[in-house]
């Protein structure tokens, strides 16, 4: 089946089998490669991507389900605050689960600007991670929110 | 291996592909997915339910109607800015994850028809009719579920929405037993609604997930108990009836011994949270 839908800005279209998972169609014939498999299903959040502006689960989800959508991944975020933020609070250790982490910060930012810690928690809580244990995460949360004020405040 | 993908438009077109076919319906597919992966569900087809045109979340007179297609976050959503049924919330953000509410359904739960099913457990609580299309049949949730899921449902029909009693003034509690916060399955649920008048009970609702093979609700005993006073002795009898009426089994999650002790102390912790001031965790 032949789909037409945007990812990181860029349209794409092309043929595919009804059978393949979104994960599997972006990591293995687009080359996405900050999508991860996981568990494959729904329950480590290491394969999240933003489908029309919300976090959902590549695994769960069919190629051909990507028509007509937009599709943003760690890769197509060109203002690099989050990733930053991450580094410097020392919120990755072997990376696995930073993608993921980095689009339903990036889902939650969207929509609020100053999260508090119940909300960043709730908004995160579909991600895994076993090496960092989480505090580190929820401060580069709040730390990347620090650097976008500043951002705006310089503006 | 899915070999056959369809997105039908009308009701007509996706109850006859859903004869004609025998595929499965999906709109999140966050449990479909999940079946068709680790086995459980064996199809070459499945049927796309997210391109039929159907209506939205809607409020008309007393009723909340959920349609298909709509997700838990739309849900979430609409309830916070039509200020509408709220207490619900309280069960729709404990469902999965950000991820699985963006794209799981409050339809799709219903129709799994699973006793852990928590917007199942919502359903009972605001005595929901099940639309099923396109017989334009209409009927209580607790008629539609017959049993794990199992469904009172014909080869050519599929549900098309839910309409919930829009309830004001309640007080409400709601809990769910597990390991951890996301994700998980209840070992055990519990959802109470209760109106009240000069300290006695006017209404009062209660329902149980995942502590027998269907959601545990009893009318009777929630009649039986209109007019009378609200304390503790009135919780303690509550909380006795509900654990003999009860039928758990022991699974992967908890045995079926934990499971009554948690029907009794919920019922208990419920009737603290909600009137005594000085809570005891």
């Amino acid at each position: 089946m032949i789909i037409k839908f945007k990812l990181n800005g860029k349209e794409i279209v092309k043929d595919v089998p009804v059978h393949k998972r979104a994960l599997d169609f972006l990591r293995d014939d687009l080359g996405v490669l900050s999508i991860k498999e996981g568990c494959g299903e729904g329950e480590c959040g290491a394969c999240t991507i933003l489908v029309d502006g919300k976090n959902i689960h590549s695994c769960l989800m069919l190629a051909v389900e990507l028509d007509g959508k937009e599709v943003l991944t760690v890769e197509g975020l060109k203002d690099k605050t989050i990733q930053n933020a991450f580094v410097e609070a020392g919120a990755i250790q072997c990376g696995f689960c930073t993608p993921g982490f980095i689009i339903s910060t990036k889902a939650l930012l969207n929509e609020n600007k100053n999260p508090s810690s119940e909300e960043i928690k709730e908004a995160l809580e579909g991600n895994l991670c076993r090496c960092t244990g989480y505090l580190k995460i929820e401060e580069a949360v709040k730390l990347a929110v620090k650097m976008y004020n500043k951002g705006s405040d310089k503006e | 291996m899915i070999k056959n993908y369809f997105r039908p438009k009308t009701i007509d077109e996706l109850s006859e592909l859903k004869l004609k076919t025998k595929g499965y319906l999906f709109s999140g597919g966050t449990d479909l997915f999940v079946k068709l992966r680790a086995g459980t569900i064996d199809t070459d087809t499945v049927i796309d339910t997210k391109y039929l045109n159907s209506k939205k979340i809607e409020i008309t007179g007393n009723k909340l109607f959920i349609p298909i297609n709509a997700t838990y976050s739309e849900l979430r959503m609409f309830i916070k800015q039509n200020n509408v049924n709220n207490m619900l919330e309280n069960i729709v953000k404990t469902i999965g994850s950000p991820m699985i509410r963006n794209r799981g359904t409050p339809v799709g739960n219903i129709s799994n028809a699973s006793p852990a099913g928590d917007f199942v457990l919502a359903s009972y609580l605001f005595n929901a009719q099940v639309i099923i299309e396109p017989t334009s049949r209409k009927l209580p949730v607790k008629n539609f579920i017959k049993g794990p899921g199992k469904i009172d449902l014909r080869e050519n029909e599929f549900v098309y929405g839910i309409e919930l009693e829009i309830l004001n003034d309640y007080k409400f509690y709601f809990e769910k037993v597990g390991r951890r916060n996301a994700m998980i399955i209840s070992i055990a649920s519990l959802g109470l609604l209760l109106k009240e008048k000069d300290n006695k009970i006017k209404d009062i609702r209660i329902a149980f997930g995942s502590v027998a093979p269907y959601i545990l609700r009893d009318e009777n005993l929630e009649k039986s108990i209109i007019g009378e006073t609200i304390n503790e002795e009135l919780f303690k009898h509550l909380a006795i009836e509900y654990q003999k009426l009860s039928l758990p089994i022991t699974d992967v999650r908890a045995t079926k011994e934990y499971r009554k002790s948690l029907v009794h102390n919920l019922v208990i912790k419920a009737y603290n949270n909600l009137f005594e001031k000085v809570v005891k965790e």
